[in-house]
């Protein structure tokens, strides 16, 4: 019962919780505003892990930069794949009502060429190293730099992001497409530029997210598929294209998973997350957070 | 009942005439080859009564297997083999109309990743289950003989084609066309639109059941991480999207295809492979979105107008 009162299990449900919430704003910015649902979110999150790794084993770049390089890496990604398979889609009147179902298959070719290509590559051996490993004490609590970094990066980005579409005219543009997509080509909102946006910004937080993941877990081109599913918990948790929902639900994953592997153990960890996955899917598809369906 | 050729008599002869050629080549190998075809067609023929016919695109399909080849092995030694896996199969059909009832209300896109999620829940239950029993992978040893299976197996495939050539020319098939189509139109119809959709459930879990019992019986051990594999969920949906999953033909052309592409590649280049499988996926969701199946009706559409138009 100590552990559970302990400030150290809350700050790592804290990270847990900012990391899910970060990784799933970025999927939710393009199923929001595009209706795409990419389930190679998570092999974009395995891309920046190598992009941390090879960089600082090469030469040797802090994961603080190689999360920069990263980032854009998989944005660049993310432009490319925007212009090659899906503007096309997205303009056309009849390949739009099928587009959900469409891109989660599209999605799902990308995700397995993605992690064989880096198989083939990077073999297919987990790779571990060691960066930012000091500790930092705050009052008893004692955490590692970059658990600490991934912290303070992901809380700081969620934040500055909901507030960018809070008050500036693109993240303005970028509520309205979510909240009505026709509505908004109406009053004249550039929607071809608006989505490459959303895609690249969402592919570019999921590579940042990446590098700051791969400095405390394994990294391998399998790796990716479990933070995919996080993801999509997450955002139906907080209901699709809500992107603030997504955060609150994020922290909520990360407490319930952490208390929850404490209360139980380790190996219950899959069950648990499936579990309040399956439950809000079938009991609430709208959202637990979300106040009205979306039109 | 009429058949039309192409369409329903075709991949019944296709399979029929390959189940009895493939054994004269007297090589355990096409056995072997044949055992694995037969039961992909039977899976993505079980998938399509679901997914093709009623549109509700199932991404844990696994599942069903899984609880096939587990009940199976559950049962070893309790039960004749055989039984064992009918109850499986059983097994399987009622998990379907159990989870069903909730899922089957859930639609589209939320539908599809819940499937998934249910196969990989599925599947993480079962390794704690074995984990508290202090089992990691079972032997089975004494199984039947690959012949044995091989012609189980080339009988579920037929009894899977056949089930997709009936089903659409039943009230059931038509309806759940019609639930493809427009589900809410359908219910106003008179469709019973909710009926419809758990018996096509449950249909399409009993042979993944006992072809999961089946791969069991083949490799002779247990172990839930292969047998709950979701690349085997999404290798039946890429055959059905190959192939086409608008009629019995297109799973029958898909699973061949991507059989004989896994028999050239997989053992030496399994990444190439898996690469190759995305690349297909792709292009087929973008510019042939009715498989192979549907090419095949383009060109002969475009043969037959042909003539026409140099009479005039």
């Amino acid at each position: 019962m100590d552990i559970l009162l302990s400030g150290q299990l809350l700050i790592a449900a804290l990270i847990i919780g900012s990391i899910y919430g970060l990784v799933a704003l970025g999927l939710n910015l393009i199923y929001g505003t595009m209706r795409l649902l990419n389930i190679a979110y998570g092999d974009l999150v395995m891309i920046g892990g190598y992009v941390g790794y090879w960089l600082f084993t090469l030469a040797a770049i802090s994961p603080i930069i190689a999360m920069l390089v990263a980032g854009v890496l998989t944005g660049l990604l993310g432009a490319a794949l925007y212009f090659g398979l899906f503007r096309r889609q997205l303009s056309g009147r009849q390949s739009i009502e099928r587009i959900e179902a469409n891109s989660l298959l599209i999605f799902f070719g990308i995700s397995i060429i993605i992690q064989n290509v880096t198989a083939l590559a990077f073999s297919a051996t987990p790779r571990t190293y060691n960066a930012l490993d000091s500790l930092v004490q705050i009052g008893e609590i004692s955490i590692t730099q970059s658990r600490m970094a991934a912290l303070l990066v992901c809380l700081g980005l969620s934040i500055f992001i909901v507030f960018f579409l809070r008050l500036s005219p693109l993240g303005l543009s970028i509520r309205a497409l979510i909240q009505n997509r026709t509505a908004s080509q109406i009053v004249g909102i550039d929607v071809n530029r608006v989505q490459l946006f959303a895609f690249v910004t969402g592919f570019a937080l999921a590579g940042l997210a990446g590098a700051l993941i791969g400095v405390t877990e394994q990294i391998s081109p399998f790796m990716g598929f479990p933070f995919t599913i996080v993801a999509f918990v997450v955002i139906i948790l907080g209901g699709l294209g809500n992107l603030a929902g997504g955060l609150l639900a994020g922290m909520l994953l990360g407490i319930i998973e952490t208390y929850g592997v404490a209360l139980t153990s380790a190996n219950l960890r899959s069950i648990l997350i499936y579990g309040v996955f399956i439950l809000v899917l079938v009991l609430r598809p709208e959202g637990l957070l979300q106040k009205r369906r979306m039109t | 009942m009429s058949l039309n050729f192409s369409r329903d008599a075709l991949p019944l002869l296709l399979v029929a005439v390959g189940a009895l050629c493939l054994p004269l080549l007297g090589n355990d190998y096409y056995l072997g080859v044949g055992f694995t075809l037969f039961g992909w067609v039977a899976l993505a023929q079980s998938w399509t009564l679901v997914s093709g016919l009623a549109g509700y695109i199932s991404l844990g399909h696994v599942v069903f297997a899984g609880i096939g080849g587990y009940l199976l092995v559950l049962t070893w030694g309790a039960v004749p083999i055989w039984l064992g896996a009918i109850v499986g199969a059983v097994g399987a059909g009622l998990f379907a109309l159990l989870v069903g009832l909730p899922v089957m209300r859930v639609r589209g896109p939320y539908f599809v990743i819940l499937t998934f999620g249910l196969a990989e829940f599925a599947k993480y239950v079962v390794i704690n289950i074995e984990s508290v029993l202090g089992k990691f992978s079972r032997l089975l040893l004494g199984g039947p003989a690959l012949q044995d299976l091989y012609w189980v197996m080339a009988a579920l495939a037929l009894v899977g084609t056949f089930s997709v050539v009936v089903v659409r020319r039943l009230r059931l098939g038509a309806g759940l066309i019609a639930i493809r189509e427009d589900e809410t139109a359908a219910g106003t119809l008179g469709v019973p639109t909710m009926r419809f959709k758990l018996i096509a459930f449950a249909l399409s879990a009993l042979l993944p059941g006992l072809v999961g019992a089946m791969f069991v019986l083949r490799t002779g051990y247990f172990e839930p991480l292969q047998a709950f594999d979701p690349i085997i969920s999404f290798t039946i949906v890429t055959m059905a999207i190959i192939g086409g999953s608008e009629d019995a033909r297109g799973p029958v052309l898909g699973a061949i295809f991507l059989v004989l592409l896994s028999e050239l590649l997989w053992s030496n280049f399994p990444q190439v492979y898996m690469v190759i499988l995305g690349v297909l996926l792709i292009g087929f969701v973008l510019f042939a979105p009715n498989g192979v199946s549907g090419l095949l009706d383009r060109l002969a559409s475009r043969s037959l107008q042909r003539p026409g138009v140099g009479l005039v």
